[in-house]
């Protein structure tokens, strides 16, 4: 667990300096087992701050949300620093951005926190149906420990903990200016268990599995939006001129969405999930991005995110890529 | 056994430099190639943009080539290097995804290649008329 | 009113007898997501649910609509199509999404009649389903809703143990109930005394609440306050909420062609989207995140009223529940009240 003061006590410290804009982090949502992106803007603020396993969100996609409007004669750009909290998964997040030249480290300051696992809001409120508010909720070594409405309920990681924490191989954070709690030790490897059971099916049963899943798509772009790495000026969607999917929503242009998108994040998607959490539809997205994670793994020995000074996968080639399929 | 009339539809991108002038010269010689195939020219096999493909496969075509200048020659140095590395993650996607992967095929011709190219061009046509008609995700426009 | 009552296990029959004169649309359950689909079976519903992902909006107002086909050319030519006019019936839609379809006929029945959506929606009966579990952030009570309430569906029922208690609300509704007249039974004073039961432990069980008295004007009166800028920096722009909202209502028009037909197809567009505003010269009057947050709690609690007296939000408590950061709209306004000017 990090300890929540010297959380905010480092947090201070960042806000009360002259050069930054802003840290966000995470606070107390406003009902159940909400926690909702906390900017911290002054002092007074800090207090709010928390770090516990319901903290779902990738806060990464904010210093990407940043806008360069247009501004008054006169008016100079803020081009102060924004402060980030991040957990392992963000933090690759961020690394992977810096390799692309989306970011520049010295725009951010990073508090790493150590994560063991967040809890998947799906399952909790299954298991707690109509929860108002939560008291406190901490973690020992195999159990979250939830205390509601006078009741404390001691619960098993394995049933509420989200599935991609399961084989999580960076608990730590890969990138951090200043880093508040204690290192996990690890030696997850990863997991592709699923996505190879899925591969050995036959063709027509693939498609048919994912044409139920994209006849669900209502294309709100959430997943787009929600998404770290997901920050092009003009989504290829969104233009016009020319039109590359049209706006229908029908099996043919939604497939055409999902396989592009998961294109696009071949080599850049670390892995954590806030796209699957947030799809009103349920659509599987981890199933189709960690598809590619594993293919960029076997076919080029790539993993995104680690090292800011790595270059991105498909800016980069090695003269004896396999290319057994060329005729 | 019944004769198999399905006229595949092959979309061909192929590069300018090499597998362009490769088809040119097929032609020029006089050498056959079936004319399932139509073929958009472009400057390199590079600025071929995976999203071209999905297009082509939604609009109506049967299968995909993408033609390009061998490992070493590119008339831009190193093209078809991140073209390699594309199509092959793309084929691996639509594999997963129950689209056949070979409908989609990459090869190198170079400008002194026709007879190559005429022989990828009756590979590639006969292999997607065994597949069939692409119906899974071509757009069905009926507004 | 007329006041009815049926046995639950009579449902079925209920069912197969709209079947033959009515296309049904009820809650099916999708992969653990609530849908409102076409149905040909009583199997397929599901009525163990607090609402649906999609609200039944998108029966009447369509995703994806064709308004007309054309063929183009030097002399184009349009075809305009047929309007599905077939006899449909919504089972099982809550009354607050039954209210939000209430509040869509003053846009689409304003000065222009729009034909899509009117043919539709007249030829279609709604039978509601009071509310028996509201879930956490169901809120209709604080907008003039009612769990229980038949103002704005043709039919109710309402769940008061092994029967539904039912009330005939208007024609359309009568009309559905004649065909059946056998199936049903004449409600007594201890039926209706357990529906007011039912609709009043619904209404304890909400649990939120937002304050709306003359929201209108005060929100008229910080329109440039800072209030916004803060609730604004947490916004994603990825437009749930407006998916989601049984009341929005914007949409895109794209003209769709082949080389030789085409159609000019309506779809949903969401205010959210930066690209929403943009004008042709390249111009944007709404280019921050800001702008577009604080539009749309605007345009349903202050430009809506405005114009027909009605609030342009039901409390159904979707956008609440599937916003990926927490924006809680009860918040917002509450909050917004706070303000001081």
């Amino acid at each position: 667990m990090v300890d929540q003061k010297k959380l905010r006590d480092e947090a201070k410290k960042i806000i009360t300096r002259e050069d930054v804009k802003y840290l966000v982090g995470w606070e107390k949502g406003t009902y159940g087992f909400q926690m909702t992106p906390l900017f911290v803007t002054s002092s007074d603020d800090v207090e709010r701050l928390v770090f516990n396993p319901l903290c779902i969100h990738n806060l990464a996609v904010f210093p990407m949300l940043e806008e360069k409007l247009p501004l008054r004669k006169g008016a100079h750009e803020d081009t102060r620093k924004i402060g980030v909290v991040v957990k392992g998964c963000d933090s690759r997040a961020i690394v992977q951005i810096i390799q692309e030249k989306g970011l520049e480290k010295e725009n951010l300051i990073l508090i790493g926190v150590p994560c063991n696992g967040v809890i998947d809001p799906k399952k909790i409120n299954k298991r707690f149906f109509h929860q108002t508010k939560t008291d406190d909720i901490e973690e020992d070594d195999k159990n979250f420990i939830i205390k509601t409405d006078g009741k404390t309920h001691k619960i098993p990681k394995d049933e509420l903990i989200m599935d991609k924490c399961k084989t999580c191989e960076f608990p730590n954070p890969v990138i951090y200016d200043i880093f508040v709690g204690e290192k996990i030790k690890t030696s997850s490897k990863p997991d592709y268990k699923e996505i190879n059971s899925f591969e050995k099916k036959k063709l027509d049963e693939k498609w048919s599995y994912w044409e139920s899943q994209f006849e669900k798509c209502i294309r709100c772009y959430a997943c787009r939006d929600v998404c770290p790495l997901c920050y092009c000026k003009e989504c290829m969607v969104d233009q016009l001129n020319p039109q590359w999917v049209r706006r229908s929503v029908n099996v043919s242009e939604n497939a055409a969405w999902n396989i592009m998108r998961a294109f696009h994040l071949a080599g850049r998607c670390i892995g954590c999930g806030e796209c699957e959490r947030v799809c009103p539809a349920g659509i599987p997205l981890t199933k189709l991005n960690k598809k590619l994670e594993k293919d960029v793994l076997e076919l080029f020995e790539y993993k995104p995110g680690i090292k800011a000074e790595d270059k991105p996968l498909l800016s980069i080639f090695k003269p004896d890529d396999p290319e057994e399929f060329i005729l | 056994m019944l004769k198999n009339d399905f006229e595949p539809n092959i979309v061909a991108f192929l590069c300018n430099w090499c597998s362009y002038a490769g088809a040119d010269l097929a032609g020029t010689s006089r050498i056959e190639y079936p004319p399932n195939v139509k073929i958009i020219r472009v400057m390199c096999s590079g600025r071929v943009n995976p999203m071209f493909v999905v297009n082509a496969l939604q609009q109506g075509a049967d299968g995909v080539l993408i033609g390009g200048c061998h490992p070493g020659d590119c008339h831009y140095v190193q093209g078809n290097y991140f073209a390699r590395r594309r199509i092959a993650v793309l084929k691996k996607l639509l594999e997963y995804l129950g689209i056949d992967e070979r409908r989609v095929r990459m090869t190198w011709v170079s400008a002194a290649e026709g007879k190559k190219f005429a022989d990828v061009i009756k590979e590639v046509t006969e292999d997607v008329r065994k597949l069939g008609p692409m119906q899974q995700i071509r757009r069905t426009n009926t507004w | 009113m007329d006041e009815l009552i049926i046995t639950k296990n009579k449902l079925k029959d209920v069912i197969n007898k709209i079947k033959l004169d009515y296309t049904i649309f009820a809650p099916t359950n999708v992969d653990n997501i609530i849908l409102y689909r076409q149905i040909n079976d009583f199997s397929e519903i599901s009525l163990d649910f607090c609402n649906s992902k999609v609200p039944p909006k998108s029966i009447l107002f369509k995703q994806t609509e064709t308004m007309f086909k054309f063929k183009p050319g030097v002399k184009a030519k349009i075809e305009s199509i047929d309007i599905p006019n077939s006899k449909n019936v919504i089972f099982g839609i809550r009354p607050c999404d039954a209210k939000s379809l209430s509040i869509l006929d003053n846009v689409f029945k304003d000065d222009y009649i729009d034909p899509y959506f009117v043919t539709k929606r007249e030829n279609t009966v709604l039978i509601g389903l009071s509310c028996t579990q509201p879930d956490v952030n169901c809120f209709c009570t604080s907008l003039d809703g009612n769990p229980a309430g038949a103002d704005d569906v043709d039919v109710l029922l309402t769940d008061i143990g092994d029967k539904y208690f039912i009330e005939i609300n208007s024609k359309k509704g009568s009309e559905l109930v004649k065909t059946m007249k056998d199936i049903f039974s004449n409600a007594t004073t201890d039926d209706k005394k357990k529906k007011q039961e039912v609709e009043k432990k619904s209404k304890d069980n909400i649990t939120r609440n937002m304050k709306t008295e003359n929201i209108a004007s005060k929100l008229d009166k910080i329109f440039e306050h800072d209030f916004w800028k803060n609730i604004s920096l947490k916004c994603l722009g990825c437009g749930i909420c407006t998916f989601q909202c049984p009341t929005c209502h914007c949409f895109d028009m794209q003209d769709e062609t082949t080389l030789k037909d085409g159609a000019r197809v309506r779809v949903w567009d969401t205010c959210m989207n930066p690209e929403y505003t943009i004008h042709a010269s390249g111009h944007n009057p709404r280019p921050a995140r800001m702008n577009r947050t604080r539009n749309r709690v605007y345009h349903k609690f202050n430009y809506y009223p405005k114009n027909y007296n009605v609030i342009a939000c039901v409390g159904c408590g979707r956008c609440v529940n599937d916003c990926p950061v927490n924006i809680d709209i009860i918040d917002v306004i509450n909050q917004a009240r706070e303000v001081k000017t």
